[in-house]
């Protein structure tokens, strides 16, 4: 166990001022005794570093799923001061809006049988995967304009959805303030030819089947039984969103004498919010998560209709649950010290999960809570939540984001074969297809923490509730 | 090799090691194409670049974005990387190959370069640092 660190509750521990210099708040995260062990100093180091921001309000937090990063660690949440505060690419990460979105569909695990491997076959040939894969569908740059102001909407008047989907998205599919003018020619470049493209690295698509009803009655309010097939998609704004993110670091790498403000790391760069620079990378960051939240439709789409061919049934029973994003800073109201207060949010592997009846959830949603959706590592469970009044309280309506790695790629490609993992997967009935299996073994499930604990550890922290475990069947990945 | 993958949970931590500074944004361009794509060849694909900083790190950072930019639009795969510096004023001579699926799906999309704990270190026997590609 690290020391310097003071437990302060059952799954809370405070990183008090001091730990590292120039610390104005104290650092809190979640965290079991067994996901302790494996904690290590470098994240909590970050984590502190985040805490000697300006204007950062409360406390610097990290969610279960907390691991060394660069920056924030991953896990981390901030929430900064609108007029003393600062925003960072540091707190978002360089996969703007890297997301994950639930549907449901009308069939069971029984209508998938002897079908199974037909379906991931067609999926995969469906939606672009990989290193340097290109979409299907042409984009002109006007085009991409509206992918970047519109999000989610662009996509479903395209014909790509439906209305009803638009609800069912965090912010509606689209962040305000987006700025076309703060995307360089180059992250231009990069978005065009990937719409509708998944991506490498822990990115996929998955076919999964509610096994366990935990809260039924929030079951019923987020319309999913047990025993439904679903689908997960799990991607962000690809090329586009990681070139906006290397831009404005760099801008506002050179930004901080103007602004004399002194940081630890150099990745944890930032300007205040209401400065140009600060404004220019909200700009940016807001038009790559719209295309993320535009990308997501397009393959949602597109595994819509493989259903809808193979199985017979109608694109509009396949209902889209919730989409959330894990690597975003929006501007939110919350309450800090009994007053209501604008901040900038910063979650950077994180979920927002607010509780029921908070301002900006789906209305048939209102009385349970936003849906929260966990992807599992591959090969395990994920999990529906519901956001919770105790997650506005202590952690600005968030949670964890996913399971969180324990072993580095490098070990993971010394430990697990990639061959022998679709294998012994397939054995237990989950089909896996990649492009190359030696990548299929950064992404073994021992490679991360058991998604079980991290959940467990958000549900008894009070921080989401969990509604439903899911199970995979297939899945398709970069 | 002058790179070497270091323990690191979240991303790739590259170490790279370098008689010249040269050789270090040579062996850099290296490691991340190999983090990228696994093995690749010359196969007469050549592209030039210019860039100029106002540090050492700084330029590193840039020169191995702007690589990950030409690679996605360009859809191709360097493994030769010529590099004259002149103070902080950097041109490079990219050698490689088209991008081919076949071939070259054997890594993972780098996403960005982090600025978290880059510094080019002088030792007694040449340059070190360390890099912290975000994948």
């Amino acid at each position: 166990m690290l020391t310097g660190i003071n437990r302060i509750g059952d799954l809370e521990w405070e990183v008090p001022i001091g730990y590292v210099p120039n610390m104005r708040v104290p650092g809190r995260f979640f965290l079991s005794r067994t996901l302790a062990e494996t904690l290590e100093e470098g994240a909590v180091r970050q984590l502190a570093n985040v805490a000697t921001l300006p204007g950062i309000v409360k406390n610097s937090l990290a969610m279960p799923d907390i691991h060394w990063g660069y920056g924030f660690p991953i896990g981390g949440v901030a929430a900064f001061d609108m007029t003393e505060g600062v925003i960072s690419p540091g707190g978002v990460g360089f996969d703007i809006n890297c997301g994950v979105r639930l549907i449901t569909t009308p069939l069971t695990e029984a209508d998938l049988a002897g079908k199974k491997r037909e379906l991931i076959e067609r999926l995969f040939n469906a939606v672009p995967t990989g290193v340097g894969t290109k979409s299907t569908l042409r984009l002109s740059n006007k085009e991409l304009a509206g992918v970047m102001v519109d999000g989610a909407r662009w996509a479903v008047e395209r014909g790509l959805g439906t209305e009803a989907d638009l609800v069912r998205c965090e912010g509606e599919g689209a962040m305000p303030g987006a700025d076309p003018e703060a995307v360089s020619t180059k992250a231009r470049q990069r978005g065009v030819p990937q719409i509708g493209t998944l991506g490498a690295g822990n990115h996929f698509l998955e076919v999964q089947v509610a096994k366990e009803i935990v809260d039924p009655e929030a079951a019923k309010a987020f319309g999913i039984a047990e025993g439904q097939v679903c689908f997960m998609v799990h991607c962000g704004s690809r090329g586009l969103g990681h070139q906006v993110a290397t831009d404005h670091l760099r801008t506002l790498e050179s930004a901080l004498a103007k602004y004399r403000i002194h940081i630890p790391d150099r990745q944890l760069a930032c300007a205040p919010i209401d400065s140009p620079e600060g404004r220019a990378y909200y700009g940016g960051m807001a038009c790559a998560a719209n295309y993320a939240w535009a990308n997501r439709q397009a393959i949602m789409h597109e595994t819509r209709n493989v259903f809808a061919q193979m199985f017979g049934i109608d694109y509009d029973e396949m209902r889209l649950i919730y989409d959330v994003a894990h690597n975003v800073a929006k501007f939110e109201r919350h309450d800090v010290d009994g007053a209501s207060m604008e901040v900038c949010v910063h979650r950077k592997g994180a979920t927002r999960a607010f509780g029921p009846g908070a301002e900006g959830i789906p209305r048939e949603y209102a009385a349970v809570g936003q849906p929260v959706i966990i992807p599992g590592s591959m090969g395990t469970s994920s999990y529906l939540l519901h956001g919770t009044a105790t997650a506005m309280q202590k952690t600005f309506g968030s949670t964890c984001h996913g399971a969180g790695r324990v072993l580095s790629r490098s070990k993971a490609k010394k430990e697990v074969r990639g061959k022998e993992l679709r294998e012994h997967l397939a054995g237990e009935g989950i089909l896996v297809r990649a492009h190359s299996d030696s990548a299929l073994a950064e992404e073994a499930p021992e490679v991360y923490k058991p998604s079980r604990e991290v959940v467990r550890v958000v549900h008894e922290a009070g921080l989401s509730n969990t509604v439903v475990r899911l199970e995979p069947l297939g899945v398709i990945k970069g | 090799m002058s790179f070497e993958e270091l323990e690191h949970t979240a991303d790739v931590l590259m170490r790279v090691r370098g008689a010249t500074i040269h050789e270090i944004f040579a062996d850099a361009g290296r490691a991340m194409f190999h983090v990228m794509y696994g093995p690749c060849e010359d196969r007469g694909v050549e592209r030039h670049l210019t860039l100029e900083a106002n540090n050492l790190e700084s330029l590193l950072i840039d020169y191995l974005s702007e690589l990950l930019f030409i690679t996605e639009v360009e859809n191709t795969v360097f493994c030769t990387f010529d590099i004259d510096l002149r103070g902080t004023r950097l041109s490079a001579v990219l050698k490689g190959e088209p991008f081919d699926p076949a071939r070259h799906s054997a890594g993972t999309i780098v996403k960005g370069i982090s600025y978290f704990g880059l510094e080019i270190v002088k030792e007694e026997e040449g340059y070190v640092v360390e890099i912290i590609f975000d994948i």
